[in-house]
């Protein structure tokens, strides 16, 4: 009989062995050291927003106990992602290819190096996020202390994304990797991310009963001022509008509206359903940025 | 031909028969008050120094009526050969030969992300397994003083884990279940360190053959 049992074990253990050169410890803070993922073979490096609590003197220490001093490049705070540089070439943990995706069910490996070694814990993938979600995977794996900022490597070895621990107390879950590809494209770029803008004060409002049939959703958010030399005002959008969707996406409220204005849309014209006058109309808003 | 998982979890259910044959239940004369593990076939078992005393107004004294259910299900007054408090090991005797005892395993050629498994009696719940992986090793853990071995494992441990075996996929024994640190994170005291604790204590006795 095969040691299946055996092999599962080893093969494991092998994973994170191979894994491990990616994966480095950061110095940030003052407590616990947190980790770190090794990005790209130039020396970018990938961790938590949350676990950086100074924008200086950072230090990531190495597999092979190395300690480099790291530059912070940018941060993300609505991702908890931010993303150092240091000189040198590294070995990073490869990703998946795109039609391999994750899936509910798969077993992953959460690993950190807090110390000197590289530690892990398993668990299996709960869900993948969509919608406001997006780009967000949840899974059962326990947060050992100083695992934010770590990779969830799959059984092939590939990082399917960043932990961390951040967002909400007790709660853990996994920044994507596709995500993180897009804000340190951005981070790389810009040093920071964009921030869409419209230039309006809104409160969300109960819609009546027929546009809400029409729309498809209970509430809007009803403009309380349209500030001068706006995205807003350029569209002549008025207070007392009702926005209800932004791009095709619902804004039933500030929280989503704000997710809508992201650093993707600045620039770009999309379409925002109004209700005006009991009537839904659609106008076209040029997305600002957030200065 | 069975699938992987059905492999996977007959060689697991394979595992919890035979490391159950050497799991002992420690109790106090009027419940389970931990777990232990035969070491030696003439009836020496280890232990957590937990499981076995207590700290009073008087000190260090030890459970009353301390008595261990051998696996074949006599039940056996115990004696308390040794104590390790730092280390939190106890060695006790009772008066029994040819005890099925525990394979000895290499606690320091563990890895983190290796599958372990957990024997003991959680909650009183008898000959229980809990499995999941080693998360490291060392002295120099994040949640641990420095200074002191540990096995940190992502596995369910609960009161009545106690002194009972942590185990390879070999069925070998690689610590002894001790600590909880939330609901999933547990602690295991190398085997290496109860090997020196018995070989100090009790000398050739201690040496497994």
């Amino acid at each position: 009989m095969v040691e299946v049992l055996k092999s599962f074990s080893d093969a494991m253990a092998d994973t994170v062995a191979q894994a491990s050169a990616g994966i480095v410890r950061v110095e940030g803070r003052k407590r616990l050291a947190a980790t770190g993922i090794v990005w790209s073979d130039d020396g970018v490096i990938v961790t938590a927003h949350h676990v950086l609590r100074r924008d200086d003197d950072i230090h990531i220490v190495l597999a092979n106990g190395e300690s480099h001093a790291a530059t912070l490049i940018g941060r993300d705070p609505n991702s908890d992602l931010a993303v150092l540089r240091v000189n040198g070439t590294l070995q990073p943990i490869p990703k998946a290819p795109a039609d391999q995706p994750v899936r509910v069910g798969n077993l992953v490996l959460a690993l950190g190096r807090p110390g000197e070694s590289v530690q892990a814990t398993l668990g299996v993938v709960s869900a993948i996020g969509s919608g406001q979600m997006d780009g967000v995977i949840q899974t059962d794996v326990v947060m050992y202390p100083g695992f934010s900022g770590g990779p969830l490597v799959d059984a092939s070895g590939f990082v399917r994304g960043m932990n961390t621990s951040g967002f909400m107390r007790g709660v853990s879950v996994t920044v994507s990797t596709e995500k993180i590809t897009s804000v340190v494209d951005v981070l790389l770029k810009h040093g920071k991310m964009k921030q869409g803008f419209l230039g309006i004060g809104a409160q969300p409002v109960r819609l009546r009963e027929n546009i809400s049939e029409q729309v498809g959703q209970e509430t809007g958010l009803m403009l309380a001022s349209v500030e001068k030399s706006s995205p807003a005002e350029a569209a002549n959008l008025y207070e007392g509008d009702i926005i209800v969707k932004l791009d095709g996406q619902p804004t039933r409220n500030l929280d989503e509206l704000l997710a809508l204005l992201n650093g993707e849309r600045v620039g770009k014209a999309v379409p925002v359903t109004i209700v005006r006058s009991g009537q839904v109309q659609e106008v076209n808003v040029t997305i600002g940025e957030k200065q | 031909m069975t699938n992987i998982f059905q492999q996977l979890s007959d060689q697991m259910a394979g595992v919890a028969i035979q490391v159950q044959n050497t799991l002992v239940q420690i109790t106090d004369g009027r419940g389970s008050i931990g777990a232990g593990t035969i070491w030696h076939s003439d009836g020496l078992i280890v232990t957590n120094a937990h499981v076995v005393i207590e700290h009073d107004r008087r000190g260090l004294v030890q459970q009353r009526q301390l008595s261990v259910i051998l696996p074949d299900g006599r039940t056996l007054p115990a004696s308390i050969l040794a104590i390790d408090e730092a280390n939190d090991l106890a060695a006790l005797a009772v008066n029994a030969q040819d005890l099925p005892v525990i394979e000895p395993g290499d606690s320091q050629a563990l890895r983190p992300g290796e599958w372990v498994m957990a024997l003991g009696h959680p909650w009183g719940v008898r000959d229980s397994m809990t499995a999941g992986v080693v998360i490291g090793a060392g002295n120099n853990l994040p949640e641990m003083q420095p200074g002191r071995e540990w096995i940190a494992l992502n596995l369910t441990l609960r009161p009545g884990h106690s002194g009972g075996p942590l185990v390879n996929t070999d069925g070998h024994l690689v610590g002894i279940n001790t600590m909880i640190s939330g609901p999933e994170v547990g602690f295991a005291v190398p085997s290496h360190v109860v090997k020196n604790f018995l070989k100090e204590a009790l000398g050739a006795a201690g040496t497994v053959v």
